[in-house]
C-alpha cells in the first residue's frame, strides 16, 4: 500500500484520487477530533474546510513523514484556532464542556457525570498548548512526538507541556480522588 | 491518561457530514484543476447534480437529530463529490395526469398516491430482468405482511471489525420513523413521539408501490421527485420555465457567498440539467432514493418488489450471483456512471429470493471499502416495541 506521502505527492503531480484516498484513510479521525473539540454540529461545518486547507497545502507536506494524519490534525487544529477566534467575545473562554460531549446512553450516566465533571474543570485548568498535547495524546491516540507535530512545535517542547499537562491534572481538585478510585 | 479516556467518547460527524466534506474538496479539486493552467489535477467529469449533495444538506435542516441516517446512501456517494456543483432548489411537481401508466396496469395500493408525469423522464426504459423476474417472485410467494412496522437494525464499519454506528430503526407503515442507538431505547422514542420521519421516506415508499403494478416511467419520476432536484421531471413548460428561473436566483445568490465560491469557484450557469448529466443525475437519485426506501421498508415485500423493479431500469447498475452465508443473493453494483463519473461505486447485496438487504459496500472499485453497512430486517408490531417486546 502506498504511504500517505507518496499519495500526496502524486496529488502534486495532477493525479486527484490520490489525494482523495488520503482523505478516506483518515476522515474518520480528524472528523472525531473536530467533534471532540468543537461538538459535532460545528465539525461537520469544519470538516470541508479542513479538507480543502489540507489541499492547498499539501505542497509544504514534508515528505519525510510517510503518514498523514498528525499534519492533518495540525491543519485541523489551526482551522479550529480560527474557528474560536471567530466565536463572539462572551464564548472566547475556553469551553470545555462541549469536549467529548457523546451521546453517551442513559444507562450509567448518573455514575460518570460527576467524573466527567471533575474531568472537565481540570482539563479547563491547562494552558491551551498543554490541553492540546494532552488531548491529542489521550484521545488522539498520537505519539508525543506526533502531537508535536500536529502543533507544529519542537518534540522537547511537546514533552514538556505533555508533563505538564500531567502534572497539573493530577493535582486537580477532584482527579487525585478519581485517581485513588480508578486503581481501587 | 486513563481516566481522561472517560472522557473520550463524542458522537462523530455524520456519514452525511463526510460525504459532504469531501464533495467540498472535490469541487475545489475540480476547481483547481480548472483554473491551474500548468500541472493540475487529472480531468473531472462535468458538473453532474448529485443527489448525495442535496441529501445531506435536506437531511441537515429538516431532522437534525436524524441519526443513523446515511446507512442506506453509503460512503460509495461520497466521491461522487468530485463532479458536485448544482445546488438543488426547488421540488418539481408532476403536472397533469396525461395516462402513462402501461394498459392493464394499476396502482399497487391505494397509499401509492400516484402522480404520473406530463413528460417521459427519459429515453425508453430498458429492464434488467433478473431484477424483473425476482419482483415478480416475490409478489407471487412472498405477500405476507405480519404486523405493523419494519425494524431495521443497521451496523456500519468502517475501517475495523467494530461497528462505528450501530441503530434501530423503526418504520411504522402509517409513515412514523424512530430511532435509538439500542434496542431498548426504542419504547422510549415511541413513548415519547419521537418521530423523526421527514415526509421524504413516504414518498420514497409511495413511489416504490406505486411501481409494483404501476407505469414505471411514472415510477421512476415519483422516486427521483422525492427529493427536491433540478430535473424538472414531470414539469410543463410553465413549471421548467418557474424552475430555471429559481436556478438562476439560488446562482446569483451562491456568487454573493464567499464560502460557495471558495468551495465550487464561478462556475457557469447551468440551470436544468440535459444530455448525459440528466441521465447521470437521475440514475444517482433513482438508486439512492431506491436503496434508501428498500433499507428502511424491507420488510414489506411489495416495497421491495417495487425497488427492485424501479432499479431494474437503471441500466448503469449491474446484477450478478453470489452467496453469502450459504444463502444465494444477489449483488447490484452501482457504477461510477451513477455517481456523475466520480471514482465511486456501491454495491448492495440482497437476498436472492426475498430481496431483503443484507449489506451495502461503498468505496472505490478496485480498492478496499470504506463503509460497510449491514441490515437485519424483520416485521414487528409498534405496540411490542413499545411494551419492550423485542
Amino acid at each position: 500500500m502506498e504511504s500517505d506521502a507518496e499519495l500526496i505527492s502524486r496529488s502534486l503531480t495532477g493525479d486527484g484520487e490520490a489525494f482523495m484516498e488520503v482523505i478516506f484513510r483518515h476522515e474518520a479521525a480528524v472528523g472525531v477530533y473536530l467533534a471532540r473539540r468543537a461538538g459535532r454540529e460545528a465539525a461537520e461545518d469544519l470538516l470541508g474546510e479542513v479538507w480543502i486547507a489540507a489541499f492547498e497545502s499539501r505542497g509544504a507536506y514534508d515528505g519525510s513523514f510517510a503518514v498523514a494524519r498528525p499534519w492533518l490534525f495540525g491543519v485541523a487544529h489551526n482551522r479550529l484556532r480560527r474557528y474560536w477566534r471567530s466565536r463572539p467575545v462572551e464564548d472566547l473562554v475556553p469551553d470545555v464542556t462541549v469536549l467529548a460531549q457523546g451521546w453517551d446512553p442513559w444507562p450509567a450516566v448518573d455514575r460518570r457525570v460527576d467524573t466527567q465533571t471533575v474531568l472537565r474543570a481540570a482539563l479547563a485548568r491547562l494552558k491551551p498548548e498543554e490541553r492540546e498535547v494532552l488531548t491529542l495524546v489521550a484521545w488522539e491516540d498520537l505519539t508525543v512526538a506526533d502531537a508535536a507535530r500536529a502543533l507544529g512545535m519542537p518534540l522537547g517542547t511537546g514533552r514538556r507541556l505533555l508533563h505538564q499537562a500531567r502534572l497539573a491534572l493530577r493535582n486537580a481538585p477532584g482527579v487525585a480522588a478519581l485517581l485513588t478510585a480508578s486503581t481501587a | 491518561m486513563d481516566l481522561l479516556s472517560r472522557l473520550k467518547d463524542v458522537e462523530p460527524p455524520r456519514p452525511e457530514a463526510f460525504n459532504q466534506a469531501r464533495m467540498v474538496l472535490g469541487a475545489a479539486m475540480t476547481n483547481s484543476a480548472r483554473t491551474n493552467a500548468g500541472p493540475g489535477l487529472a480531468p473531472t467529469p462535468e458538473p453532474a447534480p448529485e443527489r448525495a449533495q442535496s441529501r445531506a444538506r435536506h437531511r441537515r435542516l429538516t431532522v437534525a437529530s436524524r441519526r443513523g441516517i446515511g446507512f442506506g446512501i453509503g460512503i460509495g456517494v461520497a466521491a461522487a463529490a468530485v463532479a458536485a456543483a448544482l445546488v438543488i432548489t426547488s421540488t418539481p411537481q408532476p403536472s397533469a395526469n396525461t395516462g402513462h401508466q402501461s394498459a392493464g396496469s394499476k396502482p399497487a395500493s391505494a397509499s401509492a398516491s400516484p402522480k404520473p408525469s406530463s413528460a417521459p423522464s427519459s429515453a425508453p426504459l430498458t429492464e434488467n430482468s433478473q431484477l424483473m423476474s425476482l419482483a415478480s417472485y416475490i409478489m407471487a410467494n412472498d405477500s405476507a405482511l405480519p404486523g405493523n412496522a419494519s425494524l431495521v437494525l443497521s451496523k456500519q464499519y468502517n475501517d475495523s471489525t467494530v461497528p462505528d454506528n450501530v441503530g434501530y430503526s423503526l418504520y411504522t407503515d402509517s409513515g412514523d420513523y424512530y430511532w435509538s442507538p439500542a434496542e431498548s431505547g426504542l419504547p422510549a422514542a415511541i413513548a415519547q413521539h419521537e418521530n423523526i420521519a421527514d415526509g421524504v421516506d413516504a414518498k420514497e415508499k409511495a413511489a416504490a408501490l406505486y411501481a409494483v403494478n404501476g407505469d414505471l416511467t411514472t415510477a421512476r419520476d415519483m422516486m427521483v421527485n422525492a427529493l427536491p432536484n433540478p430535473f424538472a421531471l414531470g414539469l410543463g413548460p410553465a413549471g421548467r420555465k418557474a424552475l430555471q428561473k429559481k436556478l438562476a436566483a439560488q446562482y446569483a445568490a451562491n456568487l454573493r457567498n464567499p464560502i460557495y465560491v471558495k468551495a465550487f469557484g464561478k462556475r457557469k450557469f447551468v440551470g436544468i440539467p440535459t444530455g448525459k448529466a440528466l441521465q447521470s443525475g437521475i440514475d444517482n437519485y433513482l438508486w439512492n432514493n431506491s436503496v434508501d426506501a428498500l433499507t428502511q421498508a424491507g420488510g414489506n415485500p411489495q416495497i421491495r418488489a417495487g425497488v427492485l423493479r424501479l432499479l431494474s431500469t437503471v441500466s448503469a447498475v449491474t446484477v450478478g450471483n453470489s452467496t453469502t452465508d450459504g444463502k444465494p443473493t444477489l449483488i447490484l453494483t452501482a457504477g461510477p456512471e451513477v455517481f456523475g463519473g466520480a471514482p465511486s461505486d456501491q454495491v448492495l447485496t440482497i437476498d436472492a429470493k426475498t430481496g431483503i438487504p443484507i449489506k451495502s459496500v461503498g468505496g472505490i472499485p478496485g480498492q478496499a471499502p470504506s463503509s460497510v453497512v449491514t441490515y437485519q430486517v424483520s416485521r414487528v408490531t409498534v405496540a411490542d416495541i413499545e411494551a419492550g417486546k423485542f
